[in-house]
């Protein structure tokens, strides 16, 4: 076992959490087969794919986006074209969503050599120029009349008619994200934006190519939000612009930042949070996104790292407890029981 | 379309000066914050709305309210309330020393959070403010111009020029700037750290409700008059180049004369958007704003 002493050979293989993770999302449309749990968690799953390639770009290199839902839309609507006007078969066109979204965010490349606020508010620009041309484009998007017969999803021939078999679509695609982007983090190309995040300045005199860097990152995140747009036009089946707007791009990074930034299982986490807490909260009617904002601000008072530094504390201090109650609990306290 | 006889240009000129005074207005609340603490407060429109919607609730009360006591009635709740975010959230979060981020994304959910409690209180339905300006339109050689439109440009530029006294000469003002700039060195000069912040707050909040009675009375009263707006007077402050003063009053009238021009010429579907490519277009050669150029010019 002499490679657990290398820890970033240890960060990279698969831990047992990760696998009984993997494990419970395989076996759970048998234990619950409700229809409408697994369409939410395949909402869950599609959002967690957005947040994960945020999480790539404000985690990872430290930009600011705030206009990711335009990327979103872009691969919605590509993909919704692809199939429903020009019959192309599903593959392709979850690839081709994802390669529009890439091509699109290729435009706003030059705007990476902003930072902070004002790559934010450039973004947003962006976002709100390709909602009102979603809005607007009636011809091609159905504009505020939304866009109508999307077909299902197929892999090689076979349509996936139940939900079931669209849960195992989605959730599959986002492990597939998640175990991509997790290799990122202990590789070159993960060191040297992690170096750019922290001091630009420090990376580019160290030889890294600061811009091409970040463009890359702005470019991933694009492809994979385009590829979570295509995969919830064929679960929802029906698009209209209002699912575009700048509010979706706040709640992916809500997601990133209430599970923890830098962290890409807080990305899913956090997708978990902001996309299933609100049908959580359904019972309780008109204070439900009221009380979704108190506990995002009370969240952001307790949990600095979000909720995955969160677990991670909680699952150390079980273990703490455990331990200490096994060994050597004082007998005083036992009587108190 | 084609050619705008002087009158017309005028009638666009007024309106777009008086909706740029909101968006200056809105611009300096999010400068100022910005300046004082770098983050981008998000619930800035939510406080103008709900200055709105309490300058409203005002005239239902007292109906024959002048003008004036309602605007500051709009202004003191705001401030009250941009102070209570302030006190209760975000200087306990500064305390903690979160990453900028968590301190944005609280305010993100104190905006969720107003929008929510004001449809809770007030409806969602549009509130029409009663008439509160003269309904004759003045005549300046021969120019005719809305009486609501000339006032709310009047009080906009008269709150900026107080502004602007208030920061250049009084020691508060004084001790705000420098507190902005460096805020160890302030604090070394005797400045009240904490007490400026909620300061800033405070004069940010009140900003932001006199745009809110201004544009409540152009338009309606809304639980979510404050989203868009809110964003436009972030846009506003960033064309400026965030952080100065200057440019926020710059870059909100600015943005407002583009709007209401690009609507008429160009098309009232893509009216925000237009904005947003010039804003991109801008930052791309003038990263950091109009007064990057100011200053590169000096």
């Amino acid at each position: 076992m002499s490679a657990s002493f290398d820890p970033s050979a240890r960060r990279r293989a698969v831990r047992p959490v990760t696998l009984l993770v993997v494990a419970a999302l395989i076996v759970l449309p048998w234990i619950e087969p409700d229809k409408f749990a697994l369409h939410i968690l395949s909402l869950i799953a599609i959002a967690s794919i957005a947040a994960m390639g945020l999480q790539v770009l404000l985690g990872y290199s430290g930009q600011l986006s705030i206009g990711q839902a335009a990327f979103y839309g872009i691969g919605a609507y590509t993909s919704a074209l692809l199939t429903a006007k020009l019959g192309v078969p599903f593959p392709l066109a979850l690839v081709g969503a994802g390669a529009a979204a890439a091509i699109a965010s290729l435009l706003m490349v030059p705007i990476t050599r902003l930072t902070g606020a004002y790559l934010a508010v450039a973004t947003l620009g962006f976002s709100i120029i390709v909602y009102l041309f979603i809005q607007n484009e009636e011809w091609l998007t159905g504009g505020s009349y939304g866009f109508i017969g999307i077909p299902r999803a197929e892999l090689f021939g076979y349509v996936l008619r139940d939900q079931m078999s669209s849960y195992y679509l989605n959730v599959g695609v986002a492990a597939i994200v998640y175990f991509t982007f997790a290799r990122i983090e202990g590789s070159r190309f993960g060191r040297a934006i992690n170096a750019i995040r922290q001091d630009a300045d420090a990376a580019r005199a160290s030889g890294i190519g600061v811009t091409l860097l970040k463009s890359e990152c702005f470019v991933i995140a694009a492809f994979v939000a385009g590829v979570a747009g295509s995969l919830y036009a064929h679960e929802v089946r029906y698009l209209a612009p209002n699912d575009f707007t700048f509010w979706k791009s706040i709640e992916m990074l809500i997601m990133v930042v209430i599970g923890g930034v830098g962290s890409l299982a807080g990305a899913i986490l956090g997708a978990a949070v902001v996309v299933g807490l609100p049908e959580y909260l359904r019972a309780i009617g008109d204070y439900r996104m009221l009380v979704f904002g108190a506990i995002l601000i009370a969240t952001m008072l307790f949990g600095e790292g979000g909720l995955a530094a969160l677990f991670a504390t909680l699952g150390r201090r079980v273990a703490a407890v455990a331990m200490r109650s096994a060994s050597k609990l004082p007998p005083g306290n036992e009587a108190a029981r | 379309m084609g050619a705008l006889t002087v009158f017309q240009f005028v009638d666009l000129m007024v309106g777009g000066l008086a909706v740029g005074c909101v968006y200056s207005l809105i611009a300096l609340g999010f400068a100022m914050i910005m300046r004082a603490t770098n983050i981008i407060h998000f619930a800035q429109g939510e406080v103008m709305m709900l200055g709105c919607m309490c300058g409203l609730t005002s005239l239902w009360l007292l109906p024959a309210l002048p003008l004036l006591a309602v605007v500051a009635v709009g202004m003191a709740s705001s401030g009250l309330i941009a102070v209570a975010m302030e006190l209760a959230v975000y200087r306990t979060l500064r305390r903690r020393r979160v990453p900028i981020m968590n301190l944005i994304t609280a305010t993100v959910g104190m905006s969720i959070l107003c929008i929510n409690a004001a449809r809770i209180i007030w409806g969602s339905e549009p509130l029409r403010f009663p008439e509160l300006f003269a309904t004759t339109a003045y005549e300046f050689g021969g120019v005719r111009v809305s009486p609501q439109l000339f006032w709310i440009m009047v009080m906009g530029v008269a709150i900026m020029a107080a502004l602007q006294l208030f920061l250049k000469h009084t020691r508060t003002g004084l001790a705000m700037q420098a507190m902005a700039q460096d805020a160890e060195a302030a604090q070394l000069m005797g400045a009240n750290l904490t007490r400026m912040m909620a300061y800033t707050f405070a004069i940010s909040g009140m900003m932001a409700g006199a745009a809110g009675i201004m544009l409540g009375s152009m338009f309606f009263a809304f639980f979510e008059m404050g989203f868009i707006t809110g964003l436009k007077g972030f846009v506003a402050a960033t064309l400026g180049g965030l952080g100065s003063i200057t440019g926020a009053m710059l870059g909100g009238i600015l943005f407002g004369l583009i709007e209401t021009f690009s609507t008429v010429f160009l098309s009232s579907a893509y009216k925000d958007g237009i904005g947003m490519i010039l804003l991109i277009a801008i930052l791309l050669v003038f990263p950091s704003g109009l007064v990057g150029l100011w200053q590169r010019r000096r």
